[in-house]
């Protein structure tokens, strides 16, 4: 990157980020204006803001005193008044800010209506201005058909309406025209059910922009892709960026899906060091730490989260977090649902909760707040993992199979989701598949003594002893590697008798003689055939 | 003078239309008279409205004399005379009269048109109320009459060259008469009318005492003082009379008087063109034999006399206005009357009443030409404003399902005339539709404190108890309702509906029976009467009643879903789907908002389905989830096509969303334990949606043949079954009631 690129990248975001805060799409707005603080220029005039600006207000033209109008009272949370003095407005902006403010109104009321978290009618009630707002920005878009936020609007309702083909489409169309939309990119995120779909989509879009590579971290982080599939591209975007908090704690959480937490955990601090009042992505920071097990850590970054804001809810998992962590279930409840009344779109949260309910043996509860996360985000293999083990627990395998495989789509590379749906199948008495799985998962780790032992007994039970033996052999074979476990102690004996009604008395008297883990049954038996070989040697 | 006050008598009859039919002319004449007119209309006394119909007269009779250039009269010299005098003064005329009309010093006298007579003549025209005895069959003309027909005048007793220092002591009285009848001095009209005939012993005098007894509704009366021989011969008295009889109930009678079919139909009278621009007597004759009919349940026969009546004088809009608000007419039926109407007798005015009458019939039909007429008033007359055009565009907005257009419409009309009712049914629909309890309840308040006595209130307050879900307090309101006017059709359905809500079968189709009997024109209640029965099962029965609504109105998009559905039920998909497809190009013809027909997508996903054409299938399935995700039963029907078509894993995410919906669905939960066993019969492959696995699998095993006896689920309450839909689901069932 050339300083003058640096330079156009700058007045690019400044100009977008004024351009979201006139329309009232703050997310966008604030995350703009981040990157350019991220991107540690100079000290500089901005010189075409005030043209872009200009530019905007003329646009609005004679209709510019209703917009201002409007937009006071959407910044004042006055949804409905704002949509209402907006409605004879006929330009595009004016327009776009009305649906949305009707958008706003729609979800506002959705919150009052529903009767809490885990209420009963909690996940029913929808927006009730989606339909119209859909219809009346089919309108729009006919006249407008290149106005990138009423196309951004109306992929959000769509995604809402769960149309999520469509969704992408537009969210694409309108990021080729407003490409800083950060808010835009966001929401083809929550679109997409697999990573497989990023391809197509990074296609349409210029690919030297910055937020095309942002959103293909983003992407990966999301999905829990290899970390460095995405190096490169991290690394490029820190050159640009040397101090842009949301790309580093991208870095961070693609470490911690990668298992390095240790690394997630310095990237992390070094973030609070910079930027102490911070609550953005906090609360994965406090999952980290609750894996680690870094109990005053934790509390630390509890304190310093309820000194910042009690109410948000990231604020609400962390002190969750920090209660779990002291096996305070109920409390840890108690702060996820004041998270979710926040913002009940607060996906960690609702899995979080589901462990709790784990936790607490309340398998109900728990299936019904997985689900609730796996509908606000259909690509959380937590949740859809946590599900299958809730319906195991109910003994419903059927289901908890069906959820497994959910997982596994999500996160084929991690052996826990196989080993779990082999369980499942064998359950069900479906040997072959559950064998299969089995082999699946040690193709992603292939030293795991219990697979190897699985596996063996699968076949036994199939009738097929000498695959059985074989597995039983790998099983040992991994004592080199990690020792001596029950596992492959039960395979020694397993070996032993097997060898011996074979007749190979040789091999049978290796195994049972290094037989020495085990039961006191499996001992005396070991012993016995120790004694019989040697007996019948002796003979 | 006199025979311009004639008109009188229907004047009460008429009030509405003449009011409805002279403002648009008149508006654009003097925008400062429509503008007075409006004021006093508007407010309640009946004596300003006496103000108005004598301004509208002055202001008719302005038309009347530009008309009169035309050659209607024909080729009297003296019209024409009469005419360019007339049309050399007019500033005059108007400054006179309005100094006239602000003078609390004159009378009503001043201000009628005779004053035109009065100026041009003098009193020339002083007996000019051609007897009735004397008229010979009179058939052909109205009440209204020529201010020159003054020649047949009998009593003769006023001299025709002097002014008005030579009116008899007789014609003095006669004013006098005539004015207190004007302004509602009965009593006086009464004593003064009395006396002139005791001293004059002329039939003109008892016919017009006939017809202050009339307006004082000493029905009695006035019909004994036609009865007498000499009166009887006369059209004009027969018809008072009749109507006298017809206000007493007496209804035998009164169809003796006007006899039970036109004795005119015949007579060359027929086709002749009114000669006055009033409204020919044999047409009120006709409308007269109709109400009559109607009140003696005779149905049929009425419409025939009503279709009669227009037919012998479009003018007779009370009778069209019965056809088209009762429902008596199908709506090709409709369009056949409005073709065959005589509108040249209208002259200039052929165009503009054609088209008003365009506006208020059936829109199902020929929407274009409607539209045409609309624009036509809109433009050429701006009358875009005007309350009935803006009914009629509300009308088209509810057939059309956009309530909240209509609504706004609805409420635009209120705003320029709050005492409009007739844009009330459409009104608390939409506020039904639309869920506006508040408003609603607002709108049915003030509806009962102010006009307790019309149906219209009570079909409202009935409309709110609907809204809030309490069917049997509703039921009261519309059954009150159908009690005060027998031919309220809104309120008879409504009715109906009630039971049908409570699942009251039987009930609700006698209740809509009663409705078909009295709506020969209307396709509802056949069309609410099949669909009865299709919740009942009964197939057969059902595609009887809808075949007999789908002969009155072959372009309603519910009625030809329904029949898709009778089909669907029978099995017979392709004739379903052809029927769901002509419901759906119906629904573009009346340009519909499309979200008002989601079951018809529905009903064609699940033909689709059963044919086994899932692309299609899911396509229409997809149009309906885009609108209304929350319909559960789409959900698992998508659910069960993707199980069909072997992706496991879609379907389960189907029944799954279903369930979210509604967590205790029979349907979705066997539908999804089926999906789960198939998922494990799959084995591993079904993975990732990327899994290419999944294409190879065999789905022989799973499919469900459609026509199986046992097959996986499916108990068909899938089906499309609109008639439960139809009920669960406001939209529809608002759509019957404002009809």
């Amino acid at each position: 990157m050339t300083p003058s690129s640096n330079l156009s990248l700058a007045t690019n975001l400044r100009n977008a980020s004024v351009l979201f805060s006139d329309l009232c799409l703050y997310q966008s707005a604030k995350w703009c204006i981040e990157a350019l603080d991220g991107l540690q220029l100079d000290p500089q005039n901005p010189d075409s803001l005030a043209q872009a600006r200009m530019d905007f207000y003329s646009q609005l033209g004679t209709e510019t005193d209703k917009y201002l109008l409007g937009k006071m009272y959407f910044d004042t949370k006055e949804y409905d008044r704002c949509a209402y003095h907006l409605k004879d407005c006929k330009g595009s902006i004016p327009n776009f800010l009305r649906l949305y403010a009707q958008y706003m109104a729609g979800e506002k009321r959705r919150e009052e209506e529903g009767q809490g978290v885990l209420a009963s009618t909690d996940g029913v009630t929808t927006n009730n201005q989606l339909v119209s707002i859909i219809q009346e920005c089919t309108k729009l878009l006919a006249r407008f058909p290149q106005d990138p936020y009423l196309l951004y609007l109306y992929g959000v309702v769509m995604s809402k309406q769960n149309n999520y083909k469509e969704a992408i489409e537009v969210l694409v169309r309108s990021l080729v025209i407003q490409p800083y939309n950060w808010s835009c990119w966001m929401e083809i995120l929550t679109c997409m059910s697999h990573i497989d779909g990023l391809d197509s989509i990074v296609k349409r879009l210029p690919k030297q922009l910055v937020t095309t590579k942002m959103f293909i971290v983003v992407c990966h982080q999301v999905f829990c892709q290899p970390l460095d599939l995405v190096q490169n591209f991290i690394e490029e975007l820190e050159t640009i960026f040397p101090q842009f908090h949301y790309l580093t704690i991208q870095k961070a959480l693609l470490n911690y899906h990668n298992l390095g937490y240790a690394e997630a955990e310095q990237i992390f601090d070094h973030v609070i060091n910079l930027d102490p009042h911070r609550l953005d992505d906090m609360d994965a920071y406090s999952n980290i730490l609750y894996v680690m097990e870094k109990r005053s850590k934790l509390s630390f970054l509890a304190q310093l989260a309820s000194c910042t804001d009690k109410f948000r809810p990231e604020t609400c998992c962390i002190i969750a977090n920090y209660y779990s962590l002291r096996t305070d279930h109920e409390k840890a409840i108690t702060y996820y649902r004041r998270a979710l009344t926040l913002n009940r779109n607060c996906l960690s949260a609702w899995t979080l909760m589901g462990h709790e309910f784990v936790e607490l043996k309340n398998s109900h509860a728990a299936i019904e707040s997985y689900r609730r996360a796996v509908d606000t985000n259909q690509n959380d293999y937590r949740a859809w993992y946590g599900l299958g083990q809730a319906y195991e627990v109910l003994d419903m395998h059927y289901y908890s199979l069906y959820y497994y495989q959910r997982a596994t789509a999500l996160k084929p590379m991690d052996p826990r989701m196989w080993q779990a749906l082999s369980n499942c199948f064998e359950k069900l008495k479906r040997y072959d598949e559950a064998i299969k799985g089995y082999k699946r998962s040690l193709a992603v780790q292939d030293n795991d003594p219990t697979v190897f032992y699985r596996i063996a007994a699968l076949y036994e039970k199939t009738g097929d002893q000498r695959m059985a033996s074989k597995y039983m052999e790998a099983c040992l074979g991994t004592e080199l590697a990690e020792g001596v476990t029950d596992e492959t102690a039960k395979a020694r004996i397993w070996l032993a008798r097997y060898e011996f009604d074979q007749g190979n008395f040789s091999s049978a008297l290796r195994y049972a003689m290094e037989y020495t883990h085990g039961s006191p049954q499996d001992l005396e038996e070991a012993r016995a055939i120790v004694k019989t070989i040697q007996e019948r040697e002796a003979a | 003078m006199f025979p311009f006050f004639s008109c009188d008598s229907c004047l009460i009859a008429l009030t509405p239309f003449i009011v409805w039919y002279s403002v648009f002319v008149y508006k654009k004449l003097n925008s400062r008279l429509y503008a007075y007119l409006r004021v006093y209309w508007i407010g309640k006394s009946t004596q300003s409205r006496t103000r108005i119909i004598s301004q509208l007269l002055i202001a008719k009779m302005d038309k009347t004399n530009d008309m009169i250039r035309t050659p209607v009269i024909g080729n009297d010299t003296k019209d024409h005379q009469h005419v360019h005098l007339l049309n050399t003064k007019p500033p005059l005329l108007a400054g006179f009269r309005k100094k006239l009309s602000q003078s609390p010093r004159s009378s009503t006298l001043a201000i009628s048109p005779a004053v035109h007579q009065y100026n041009s003549h003098g009193f020339d025209t002083d007996t000019s109320f051609e007897s009735p005895v004397g008229g010979a069959p009179g058939g052909g003309d109205s009440l209204f009459m020529s201010p020159d027909r003054d020649s047949s005048s009998k009593s003769g007793s006023a001299s025709k060259e002097s002014g008005k220092q030579n009116i008899s002591q007789a014609e003095r009285l006669r004013l006098w008469r005539h004015d207190a009848y004007l302004q509602h001095h009965y009593k006086t009209a009464e004593f003064i009318g009395d006396k002139v005939l005791s001293l004059t012993k002329d039939p003109n005098d008892a016919f017009w005492l006939a017809q202050v007894h009339y307006s004082t509704g000493q029905y009695a009366r006035a019909r004994q003082l036609l009865s007498e021989d000499r009166l009887s011969e006369s059209v004009s008295c027969r018809y008072l009379a009749a109507l006298c009889l017809t206000k007493m109930e007496r209804w035998e009678e009164a169809l003796q008087l006007v006899g039970d079919s036109n004795p005119f139909t015949s007579s060359v009278f027929h086709s002749v063109k009114s000669q006055d621009h009033g409204i020919k007597l044999e047409a009120s004759m006709c409308y007269l034999r109709g109400q009559i009919y109607s009140n003696q349940n005779c149905f049929d026969k009425a419409r025939d006399c009503y279709r009669e009546a227009v037919l012998v004088d479009p003018k007779c809009f009370e009778a069209f206005d019965e056809l088209v608000s009762n429902h008596l007419l199908s709506p090709e039926e409709e369009w056949d009357l409005l073709t065959s109407l005589q509108f040249n007798e209208l002259d200039d005015n052929a165009d503009f009443v054609k088209s008003l009458y365009t506006i208020r019939i059936s829109k199902y039909l020929h929407s274009d030409k409607i539209t045409d007429a609309e624009a036509l008033l809109a433009e050429d007359y701006s009358l875009d404003a005007n309350g009935d055009i803006l009914q009629s565009r509300a009308d088209l907005l509810f057939l059309q399902c956009a309530f909240s257009e209509c609504m706004a419409v609805c409420e635009k009309i209120m705003a320029l005339d709050a005492y409009k009712l007739a844009a009330l049914p459409n009104y608390v629909a939409c506020l039904h539709e639309l869920g506006g309890k508040n408003k609603l309840f607002l709108v049915a308040h003030q509806m009962a404190d102010q006009h307790p006595d019309e149906p219209v209130t009570w079909l409202s307050v009935a409309m709110y108890y609907l809204s809030t879900n309490r069917i049997s307090l509703a039921r009261r309101y519309f059954s009150k309702a159908s009690m005060m006017s027998p031919n309220f059709v809104q309120a008879w359905i409504g009715f109906a509906h009630t039971f049908a809500i409570e699942g009251e079968h039987e009930q609700a189709i006698s209740a809509y029976s009663t409705a078909a009997r009295l709506f020969l024109g209307s396709h509802l209640p056949s069309l609410y009467l099949g669909m009865q029965h299709l919740h009942l099962n009964n197939f057969n029965l059902a595609e009887e009643y809808l075949e007999s609504s789908f002969n009155i109105c072959k372009s309603d998009p519910l009625l030809l879903n329904e029949i898709g559905v009778t089909h669907y039920h029978k099995s017979n998909f392709s004739r379903a789907e052809a029927f769901f497809l002509d419901a759906l190009r119906a629904s573009e013809v009346i340009k519909s908002e499309p979200q008002a027909w989601l079951s018809i997508h529905a009903n064609l996903g699940h033909v689709y389905r059963r044919t086994r054409q899932f692309a299609k299938s899911l396509e229409h399935f997809e149009d309906v989830l885009c609108s209304n995700p929350t319909d559960h039963n789409v959900q698992s029907a998508v659910g069960l096509v993707h199980l069909q078509m072997g992706n496991i894993s879609e379907a389960i995410n189907y029944f799954h969303k279903a369930l979210s919906i509604v967590p205790a669905d029979p349907v979705a939960t066997d539908l999804l334990g089926r999906a789960m066993e198939e998922n494990v019969k799959r084995g591993i492959g079904v993975l990732a949606p990327s899994s290419p696995d999944v294409s190879r699998i065999n789905t022989s095993n799973i499919i469900i043949p459609g026509g199986t006896p046992k097959p996986l689920v499916f108990p068909d309450p899938d089906a499309p079954s609109s008639p439960s839909m139809f009920y669960n689901d406001d939209s529809h069932a608002s759509m019957d009631i404002s009809e």
